[in-house]
């Protein structure tokens, strides 16, 4: 203590030395090294909401590394961004492959009901299991540039939610499955939200804020 | 690692199509009865493979039907109804030409408006790197002179950024940039028309997988 105030008392670079080697014993240097490191290391950075028809009804910035842009310019981007997805989902260089596949697998089955209804007499012919459907193609879920990764998450009713994170961040799905599920309980569920309009829910804004700030701050 | 790749392309500024391989057979190509009626710009087209017959030249310049790129009229091919899958609501009326000169078209609609998105968020320096789905991965890399390579994988497949590098320096620059009778820009989209790079190109993309 005596020390320290003394040091202080002298010069910045005295107390420079005597810090260093003590940085190297102590597990100070764990804590200082991620507030080194923490304009690098950003976590999630915003997160936007697109509705079916592709208009940009949530649109929240939770930290620094993307460009601000003004509101006419992220509807465009969520805009551009609906369009894209359409395409993507319809480029999957396998679907001829699969389509052929489902189509073998019911002249198959088609075949071996007409089959055992004639022979056997039995009934209905559930001969063999179901084809099975191929999926449908899913459009783009992760995109990832140098500077940051995207995560977007279609609903089932077409609403899309993008996730900006860093390049290095972990377990986006989570997070994502948990901001769905915010946007379900406190968007979804109030009684004044209009479908298909701007999401203004204060209790979403706050338990997002919450619930995102958490994340960042545990890396 | 082995790594599935289904098709490769190369853009220039303009947007045309420089090149196209497209590693995937086709179910069409399955039925081999069906395969001597083809056109035989159609089949090249499909395997991306240099015939035999036009080995003589490696550097020329003026091949007839386009290698890798498509000729002009193939869109009018009659080889729509004979593509080996038979009937079928689910079928693409379009043939395979057409096809594959459409998904050229959105794929470089895609990564030129994802490559603008990206820049205007992430700041003028920064780039596009892939994007995924559950089906596909597309690896994009480009050039400072605008030259854009593109590169349709399997989903899991890890990033290939040094490989579409490598295409450009190895096989590209070698061959292409390197040959004096190249042509500057490849209009219409009918190709390079580059024995060496053509064969380089597919060599290396199989040894990928």
């Amino acid at each position: 203590m005596r020390l320290t105030a003394s040091i202080r008392g002298k010069s910045v670079i005295c107390e420079k030395k005597i810090t260093k080697p003590s940085l190297a014993i102590s597990p100070l240097p764990i804590c200082l090294n991620t507030e080194d490191t923490n304009n690098i290391r950003r976590g999630v950075i915003a997160l936007l909401i697109i509705n079916k028809a592709g208009g940009l009804i949530y649109n929240r910035t939770f930290g620094e590394g993307l460009n601000q842009l003004n509101s006419n310019d992220y509807l465009v981007l969520a805009g551009t961004f609906h369009g894209v997805h359409a395409i993507t989902a319809r480029l999957n260089p396998l679907r001829e492959h699969q389509a052929a596949h489902y189509y073998a697998q019911q002249q198959q089955q088609h075949h071996h009901s007409a089959s055992g209804s004639i022979g056997a007499g039995s009934g209905g012919g559930q001969g063999g299991p179901l084809p099975s459907r191929p999926e449908p193609p899913s459009g783009l879920e992760v995109m990832e540039t140098e500077n940051f990764r995207l995560q977007c998450f279609n609903t089932q009713t077409g609403t899309k939610f993008l996730l900006f994170t860093d390049t290095m961040q972990a377990n986006v799905d989570v997070a994502m499955r948990k901001v769905y599920e915010l946007y379900a309980d406190y968007v979804m569920k109030n009684p004044f939200y209009q479908l298909e309009m701007p999401v203004r829910c204060d209790m979403f804004d706050r338990k997002l804020n919450s619930y995102i700030r958490e994340i960042n701050n545990s890396r | 690692m082995p790594v599935q790749v289904f098709s490769f392309y190369i853009f220039d500024r303009h947007s045309y199509r420089v090149h196209l391989l497209q590693t995937l057979d086709r179910p069409s190509t399955a039925p081999s009865p069906l395969e001597p009626n083809f056109p035989t710009h159609h089949h090249r087209q499909q395997r991306a493979l240099p015939p035999s017959s036009t080995a003589a030249h490696p550097h020329r310049q003026s091949a007839p039907a386009g290698l890798g790129g498509l000729p002009p009229g193939s869109s009018q091919s009659t080889s729509a109804p004979n593509n080996g899958i038979s009937g079928g609501a689910y079928r693409d009326s379009r043939s395979a030409a057409t096809r594959a000169k459409d998904d050229a078209k959105l794929i470089f609609g895609t990564v030129f408006s994802l490559r603008n998105m990206v820049r205007k968020l992430g700041g003028e320096d920064d780039a596009f790197i892939s994007y995924r789905t559950a089906q596909y991965k597309l690896h994009y890399y480009e050039t400072p002179s605008c030259l854009r390579f593109a590169m349709l994988t399997e989903p899991g497949a890890l990033s290939m950024r040094n490989v579409l590098h490598q295409i450009y320096i190895n096989l590209w620059v070698e061959y292409v940039v390197k040959n004096p009778l190249s042509p500057v820009e490849h209009k219409n989209g009918d190709g390079v028309k580059n024995e060496m790079f053509e064969m380089g190109l597919d060599k290396f993309v199989r040894g990928l997988m």
